[in-house]
């Protein structure tokens, strides 16, 4: 019926019929790409095998001096952290990142992590695991249980099933744990629900902090049932172009109590000219327990002066002073430090913990680590200026420091560590012939985004270009499984 | 069938042609959406390809 009717068409009107009927089927298709109604897509590439026509989604790794493109089968990342970004046509939700490497890493360097950059102001990126040597080897020699897809790991058996584990963990106590769970247990990428409380607490006195601190900065605060009040004197060096908003959050746990916001109107853009801020946070009758305060600044700015009404007050993970003056102590809880100079003029001979340590090279970490079993290591500057990190917290006077945390199972965990519980939520990569494939979940919700891209790191703590050795993750290949809401949720919702 | 070519190659230009403009208006409205997937060089190629040919056989 239809055959002799198409028949009667000409040649030529039936050809322009299927290439118009092309066309637009491939516009069509470029525009479900872009839309992606269902709300999943995946976007991979191949290192190795990876053929491909246009840019790609996955865009190269940087810092170029951290990979090496030459040597192996794939990048070799030779320096930590390196940075991918994806580009996306629309917003999603939540990734998995998915990486399918060979892993030619030392034992110092026990830890893969990968994660997004979820705030562009205090470029903090969220790490998820990707690979944790410790673990995997503690998972074949302890007696090992998985629950609700957390890991639990115990020495000696205790618990028998994971939860009688979790209801003594809830309240606060483990089976031969008598000097609290930051002597017994370990955690990774865990945060149990965990009421820290200071033994023979006084109550706080005030605090004048007025050493200068540059850019962003977290801090825990200890109190029992009394009012907080933080003030807060800042200074915005006008030396970039960009705005600097300040954001100041006090939180408990992952909730958000109060929070100050100063946006800035950027009126004298890389002048060069100081502009004094001052930002007050108080918080009536709050409960005795743990709050953490973050400075989220551009480091542009400096914390000038902090007037704190308790003086239990420790800096967390990372502290940038910077008042240009002479000598300065101050006290962490960790064993190892992270020192960085970003001005010559910065260089110097430390003393951590009562040894010397040579701060030579500007631009260049160091990590200085102490055998110390004090409980508060001392650091001594001769000149600030320096950039001091490590996974503990920093004060500037030994009653002033405390650390609510439980030790975690980073690089500086040794399993021979006397501690008898972990908790982490981690799954071992898959391995077959020598290559390995882990994924992490990732939260894209306000993640940050910019010309429609995401960017990303992968990390490997401890590893360095510089250190002689030919440590190396050669990375095969990189899939990222993206997930948001559908067409109709989006039309609707 | 020299006839035939030279009217393949025509339609050939003119849609390589309006594709081509249609996925630089694309680009245009929504950056990397085509060029993400496809080098649009390729098609540029093709369209100049097709259009020489077309000249030729003219």
């Amino acid at each position: 019926m239809l055959k002799p009717f198409l028949r009667k068409w000409p040649f030529l009107f039936k050809f322009r019929l299927l290439l118009g009927l092309v066309l637009f089927i491939l516009i069509l298709s470029f525009l479900y790409l872009k839309v992606v109604p269902f709300g999943n897509i995946t976007y991979s590439r191949d290192y190795v095998f990876g053929l491909r026509s246009g840019k790609g989604f996955i865009y190269g790794f940087t810092p170029a001096e951290r990979v090496d493109l030459k040597s192996g089968d794939g990048p070799r990342m030779i320096g930590d952290p390196i940075y991918f970004s994806l580009f996306t046509p629309r917003t999603f939700d939540k990734a998995k990142l998915t990486i399918t490497y060979r892993d030619n890493l030392g034992l110092d360097t026990p830890v893969i992590e990968a994660g997004v950059l979820a705030d562009n102001i205090v470029w903090r990126y969220e790490l998820k695991p990707i690979d944790n040597k410790a673990l995997d080897y503690l998972m074949l020699r302890w007696h090992k249980s998985e629950s609700n897809g957390y890991l639990f790991l115990q020495r000696n058996e205790n618990y028998s099933n994971p939860a009688e584990w979790e209801k003594d963990l809830a309240q606060g106590r483990l089976k031969d744990c008598a000097d609290g769970l930051e002597k017994c247990l370990v955690v990774y990428n865990f945060s149990p629900e965990y009421n820290y409380q200071i033994t023979n607490y006084q109550p706080a006195l005030p605090l004048v902090l007025d050493k200068p601190l540059r850019g962003a900065h977290q801090f825990y605060v200890y109190l029992k049932d009394e009012t907080l009040r933080l003030e807060f004197s800042l200074v915005d060096l006008n030396q970039d172009l960009k705005p600097a908003p300040i954001d100041i959050i006090l939180s408990s746990g992952n909730k958000i109590i109060t929070s100050q916001t100063l946006a800035d109107a950027n009126l004298q853009p890389g002048s060069g000219k100081i502009e004094e801020k001052r930002v007050v946070l108080e918080q009536k009758k709050l409960p005795a327990g743990v709050y953490k305060v973050e400075v989220k600044i551009t480091s542009d700015m400096v914390i000038k002066k902090i007037i704190s009404s308790v003086d239990r007050l420790s800096f967390i993970n990372k502290v940038w002073p910077i008042s240009n003056e002479g000598p300065l102590t101050l006290y962490t809880d960790a064993n190892y430090l992270q020192v960085k100079a970003l001005n010559p003029a910065s260089l110097q001979t430390l003393k951590f913990a009562g040894r010397d340590f040579g701060l030579t090279e500007a631009y260049k970490q160091f990590d200085f680590k102490t055998d110390s079993v004090a409980k508060n290591k001392e650091i001594k500057l001769a000149k600030d200026d320096v950039i001091l990190e490590n996974n503990g917290v920093f004060a500037w006077s030994p009653s002033s420091l405390f650390n609510p945390t439980l030790p975690k199972v980073d690089r500086f965990f040794s399993v021979n560590n006397q501690f008898d519980y972990i908790i982490a939520d981690y799954k071992k990569p898959s391995e077959e012939e020598g290559i390995k494939t882990a994924s992490a979940e990732l939260n894209l919700k306000g993640a940050y985004r910019e010309n429609g891209k995401y960017s990303f790191i992968i990390s490997v703590p401890g590893l360095k270009t510089d250190d002689g050795t030919n440590d190396n993750l050669e990375i095969y290949k990189i899939k990222i499984e993206l997930e948001g809401r559908t067409l109709w949720q989006k039309i609707w919702q | 069938m020299a006839k035939n070519l030279a009217i393949i190659s025509r339609e050939l230009f003119y849609f390589s042609s309006v594709l081509l403009l249609a996925f630089i208006i694309l680009e245009i409205i929504w950056p990397n959406i085509i060029l993400s997937y496809f080098n649009l060089n390729y098609l540029w190629v093709f369209a100049v390809l097709t259009g020489f040919i077309c000249l030729i056989k003219k």
